[in-house]
Order: structure tokens, then sequence, then C-alpha cells
């Protein structure tokens, strides 16, 4: 039995510790991830907190069938989904560039991201699809899994956006004075 | 891994995701008020069609039984009884009416004497005229 499922095993059990020590190699990256999919920084650390929260209370629903990342990633999503829909109802649609999380934690020298022309170009779907895709590393039915998608649909919206970003990755390499890339 | 993803992989190591001791501390107390639900309970394993197969026999030899009971427990025939005619007699009361016999011949027996009064004459008169007899 591998260390993590011993983990997850106890964790069913009741033990935080062990929850906290299964999840704390997931933090960082997810946390990364939730950035790029919340309104704010405050918003992403709700998500987060939100997730892990989630996370432990349904542990007992955890199918080892997945691995552990892809069933976190989908409370995730949700869970920033929900922030986003209640934020939006409350206070309208947030579409403030100056909160974008993706701006304040980028180093002022490299603004140029291609994270960021892909959270201006892409849909939102397609952005998670690309990020669990070239960040995680994980396979098209992770992915599918993840976004409950069809793996079709993340095969086609993985090659969209791949070829939407180097169009404007090119598109900023020829034009030195273009925001993205000059 | 080709240069565009190596570029992905590289600026998304760059966004700062730093958690910070105090989001740290919020969600480690966050966790310690939370006790994992337990699994679903599994679904009862599937019946085996024998099993179906008793439960509707068994049914319906129920069904039947129930329906020999009623039926034998029924009470017999009951008592005719009689019953009166709802409708009531009709009585019409005779109306006395005393109503004179209205003469409605006579004005027709007057006018066929003067007809044949005036037949006579006539005959009369013609014989006068022609003095030969019918």
């Amino acid at each position: 039995m591998s260390d993590e499922l011993k983990l997850i095993n106890s964790a069913k059990g009741g033990s935080v510790d062990a929850f906290t020590e299964l999840v704390h190699g997931y933090r960082e990256r997810l946390f990364r991830f939730l950035l790029t999919r919340c309104a704010n920084h405050a918003d992403a650390e709700d998500a987060l907190q939100d997730t892990f929260i989630n996370a432990y209370r349904y542990i007992a629903t955890y199918n080892p069938q997945w691995r552990f990342s892809t069933w976190l990633y989908r409370i995730a999503i949700r869970n920033a989904g929900r922030l986003h829909t209640e934020n939006v109802a409350e206070l309208g649609e947030l579409s403030d560039e100056s909160n974008d999380p993706l701006a304040h934690c980028i180093a002022e020298s490299e603004r140029h991201n291609l994270w960021r022309s892909a959270k201006r170009l892409l849909s939102d779907e397609v952005f998670a699809a690309m990020w669990l895709r070239y960040v995680e590393d994980m396979s098209i039915k992770d992915i599918a899994v993840v976004l409950e998608r069809s793996s079709s649909w993340t095969k086609v919206n993985l090659l969209r956006g791949r070829r939407t970003l180097e169009a404007d990755m090119n598109n900023g390499a020829q034009d030195p004075g273009s925001e993205a890339y000059g | 891994m080709d240069k565009f993803a190596n570029q992905l992989h590289e600026d998304a190591a760059i966004i700062d995701a730093e958690i910070t001791a105090e989001l740290d501390s919020r969600i480690h107390a966050s966790l310690q008020n939370v006790t994992p639900e337990s699994a679903r309970p599994r679904a009862p394993a599937a019946r085996s069609p024998l099993f179906w197969w008793g439960s509707s026999l068994t049914g319906i030899a129920a069904a039947f039984g129930i329906i020999a009971i009623v039926n034998l427990d029924r009470p017999g025939p009951l008592p005719q009884v009689q019953v009166q005619e709802p409708v009531a007699h009709i009585v019409v009361p005779e109306l006395d009416l005393e109503v004179e016999a209205a003469m409605l011949t006579s004005p027709l027996a007057e006018e066929l004497a003067k007809l044949q009064a005036d037949l006579r004459r006539a005959e009369e008169a013609v014989r006068d005229d022609v003095r030969i007899d019918f």
C-alpha cells in the first residue's frame, strides 16, 4: 500500500494530522491554480480553505481508482466556481483588472506571463484544461474527470487553447510594442 | 516537452503562491472542527431471479387467500323489504261547472227551413209560369 493510500485511510478514520500531511504537498499547487481562477487573493485563500475542509469531510467518498490530485482539483474548481457565483450575485460582475491576483502574484519583471494571456484569451474551462495539462501533467482522462467533460471535448479544447496561445505568443514576438510580449 | 509546454510550465512556477503562516493556521484550525462523514451505505446486492419469483408467487397466494376469506365471511341474503312506492296518488278534484249547453245547431235548422220554404215558393212560381207539372 502506498504512503498516500495509508494517509487517506487514516484520514478516513478521522485523523486530521494524516489529512494535513496528505494535502501538504498539494497546498501551493492548488493555491497557485486557485489564484488563476478567483477574482482576488482573499477569494483564492477562501477557496483553498474550503477545498481542504470539503475534501476532509467527504474523504470517505474518495475513490482510489482516480489520482488523489484529480479528486482534489475537482473540489477546488467547484469551490472556486461557487465563490465566483456568490460574489457575482452579491457584487455584480467582477472584472476589475486591478484586483486580478495573477497581476499581484507575478513579479514586475515577469509581467508577460503566458498564463495572463491565457486568462485573457481563453474561457475558464479551457484555461483550467490547459493548466491541468501543462502544469499538473494530468492525462486527458483525468482532466475530463476534473472538468466533468468528455475526453473528446478535452482534447479538442486543449488543441484550440494551445493554438490560440501560440498565435498570441507569435504575434507578441513579431510586435515588440504589444502588451503581452513587447 | 516542447518549447511551448516548457514556457507554460515555467510561467506557472513564477506565480507566487506562498502559503502564509496565517492561512496555514487558519486552515489547520478549521480542519480541527470538521468530522469526516462516514461513507455512504452501499447499495444492497442484487437479488437473484429466484428471489423475485418467490416473492411474486407469495404475493399472489396471499391475495387469493384474502379474497377467499372475505368471500367466506360474507353474510347471507338480506330479507326482502317491501318498499312502498314513493309516488303519491294524485287526486284531481272534480270541477262542478254549471255551464249551459250551447244550441249550436239552432241557427242552421232555421236556415234549412227557410231554404226549403224558398225552394217551395220557387217551385210554385215556376209551375205558375209554365203550367208544367213536375
